[in-house]
């Protein structure tokens, strides 16, 4: 069946999303290349490949409403001794600025990082996508408020920053924009942590950026905790100079729609990459990630794990793009991708797209899809576990390749979530 | 304890089971042994449950139980334990939290108080001395990365965490060298009691110079056709099987 939305559609919808993250309040202007782009592009439809199981013409209809300013969230991973900053609605509420001054570290919201120092912070932190993609065109077009982090060149913060963005309930709409900027020879630890109220719906499109120096090192943790009817695109953007290194773990614990695009170009030799990611849909949720590596440059390695469950009448979406530019000699790219159906009624689609113009270079991929191992399954029973309690050890050990690389509170966090959600505990 | 009644089963459209009777007492060891593909691991393997097998004819009670009503987690929880020919790997599962998971849920089961983090460890360590398992095989993912011979240990290795009244070897002696034969049978005989049942399933007699039965069985054609006391497998081994399955024919004929 075509999906054809007509120009005027979805012209509107970008009328009504751009006004209403004006009138909460946007930082800086919004991107000029995005808003031509945002003018000229065609709004997805599933005949493009990049969205051919991700269907956008339910979001045609979002109607954003003004969310009431209700009390401020509950703060996550209490125990955890970070830097946090809350924003509710792309809006700054609270928090703890650090500023070293105009040398020095800076960790804030992105308006305050902007009126002191406009000139240490690029304008429009936003990547190519901004003028290839309508949604990413879109949060480029009225960026909001999001964390700014800058670590100059050779510094370490040293306690982990945890930037929580929460959706209040409500058909809302939000367009964070969150900055890393990791000087050369840095050293910092991010986490970006998005819910929402049990009723939230509406739209978050939001963007982390994150440009890492020259031998710099960065890990950020993503963990994605959204319920209601909400609907969540986000634009994961990272620059890596030359021997830096570069860790990203994405956790989807819950997510009724989702679609992240997770984009990393290796800018400098030696660069090394590390991006693993899991999600566990059940329901008729649908999340859907799509990862793209730029190898650039010589003798970098990446190093790229995905894995997840559909359950019930769930779909999951996995593309991993390895790109192997012409000069990249000597690369080793790793890209593995299982998945796990548990449901007769879910699906997954899975697809893998290597593009290697270097002749001298280390590729590797499988993907895979099934089921529980039978024979794992009636050994676990064969022990007096019943089928829910082996069920459960296996999704456990099945995961923990990828959570177990998570900081030991999230990893719990997200265990407990999927737990909760497929009524293990 | 345990009554096998002329039981018929299949797997597909291959009958492999064809009126197969047994009994064991209670404390009681009985070897059973056979050529290949007589149906000695679809024995061991109905025992413990695997759905894989219809059971067309016949009956199996334990302690008077309707065995067959009863799934795999259930007969756990009754007692019974199959030591598998091929221990399964499961990588991100450690053994140790396998066996508290296990362990739990069978007293859970038996509506019984889970077992306190102390008296486990304590459990783990004395059962894991019983066949020379070391520190790292215990904490490592369930059988993944074991050498044969370590799989083995642990099979036994579980079955004394879960103290069974039925343990059902199936070829737990292949792929051993003699060490590890001898660990193994070592695990086995101490857990002999007056309570406790054994039927181990060997294709060799070998495994019985350490497990010394009371009864052994001459299983061919998915049927019992001789049985006897322990000087029996020494007749095996030296004369074969030939002689009593061709007696056996002979005398069906």
């Amino acid at each position: 069946m075509s999906e054809v939305a007509t120009p005027s559609k979805h012209a509107a919808l970008a009328t009504r999303i751009t006004d209403a993250c004006a009138a909460q309040g946007v930082v800086g202007n919004g991107n000029p290349q995005a808003l031509a782009a945002l003018e000229s592009l065609p709004y997805p439809t599933t005949r493009q490949e990049r969205w051919k199981y991700t269907r956008v013409t339910r979001l045609l209809d979002i109607e954003p409403q003004a969310t009431t300013s209700g009390p401020l969230p509950e703060p996550v991973l209490a125990g955890l001794d970070a830097h946090v900053l809350t924003f509710v609605a792309g809006q700054y509420v609270d928090g703890e600025i650090l500023d070293e001054g105009p040398d020095g570290c800076f960790v804030g919201p992105r308006s305050v990082a902007l009126e002191r120092y406009p000139n240490r912070i690029p304008a429009h932190p936003t990547d190519g996508f901004a003028t290839t993609e309508w949604f990413a065109a879109l949060q480029s077009a009225a960026p909001q408020d999001g964390g700014c982090v800058i670590v100059p060149a050779g510094q370490r913060l040293e306690r982990p920053i945890l930037l929580r963005h929460h959706m209040p309930s409500g058909t809302g709409v939000a367009q964070p924009q969150h900055l890393f900027l990791i000087g050369d020879g840095a050293t910092a630890e991010g986490i970006i942590w998005s819910d929402s109220a049990t009723e939230a719906a509406g739209l978050l499109n939001g963007a982390i950026t994150a440009n890492v120096g020259d031998g710099a090192d960065f890990t950020l943790e993503i963990v994605q905790d959204e319920s209601g009817e909400l609907h969540h695109i986000g634009h994961h953007h990272f620059t890596q100079g030359a021997n830096s290194k570069l860790t990203v773990r994405t956790a989807t614990a819950d997510a009724h729609w989702l679609r992240n695009d997770l984009h990393i170009v290796q800018d400098g030799v030696h660069a090394d990459s590390t991006f693993h990611g899991c999600y566990l849909p059940n329901g008729q949720q649908f999340v859907d990630h799509h990862t793209r590596i730029d190898h650039a440059n010589p003798d970098g390695r990446s190093d790229e794990l995905y894995k997840g469950l559909a359950a019930d009448r769930s779909t999951a979406v996995f593309n991993g793009k390895i790109m192997v530019h012409k000069d990249a000699q000597r690369i080793e790219a790793y890209q593995s991708n299982r998945n796990l159906l548990l449901g007769e009624q879910a699906a997954m689609y899975a697809k893998p797209e290597l593009e290697i113009y270097a002749d001298d270079v280390r590729c590797s991929h499988g993907c895979t899809t099934g089921q529980f191992d039978r024979e794992a399954l009636f050994y676990l029973r064969s022990r007096g576990m019943t089928e829910t309690a082996a069920h459960n050890l296996l999704v456990q050990a099945f995961l923990a390749e990828v959570l177990d690389g998570f900081r030991e509170e999230i990893r719990d966090y997200v265990h407990a979530v999927y737990a909760r959600r497929l009524g293990w505990s | 304890m345990l009554k096998i009644e002329n039981l018929h089963a299949r797997i597909g459209d291959t009958e492999i089971l064809k009126g197969l009777t047994l009994s064991l007492g209670a404390g009681e060891v009985h070897a059973i042994m056979g050529p290949n593909g007589s149906g000695k691991s679809t024995l061991a393997s109905i025992l413990a449950g695997r759905e894989d097998y219809e059971v067309t004819a016949g009956n199996i009670t334990f302690d008077g139980v309707d065995l067959l009503e009863l799934d795999a987690t259930e007969r756990a929880v009754a007692g019974i334990f199959l030591a598998f020919q091929y221990p399964v790997e499961i990588p991100g599962v450690s053994n140790i939290n396998f066996l508290r998971t296990a362990l739990n849920s069978i007293r859970e089961q038996r509506e019984e108080a889970p077992i306190s983090g102390k008296d486990f460890l304590a459990k783990v360590k004395a059962c894991a001395q019983l066949v020379e398992l070391d520190g790292k095989l215990r904490d490592r993912s369930v059988n993944e990365g074991f050498s044969g011979g370590e799989k083995k240990r642990n099979e036994v290795f579980q079955m004394a965490m879960l103290e069974p009244r039925l343990a059902v070897l199936d070829e737990t002696d292949s792929g051993l060298d003699i060490d590890a034969l001898r660990i193994v049978s070592h695990g086995v005989n101490s857990m002999r009691s007056a309570d406790r049942s054994f039927l181990v399933i060997t294709h060799y007699q070998r495994l019985l110079d350490h497990i010394v039965p009371d009864h052994v069985h001459v299983l061919a054609g998915g049927r019992i056709v001789h049985s006897g006391g322990k000087e029996l497998a020494l007749e095996l081994e030296e004369k074969g099987y030939d002689w009593i399955v061709d007696a056996q024919a002979t005398e069906q004929a």
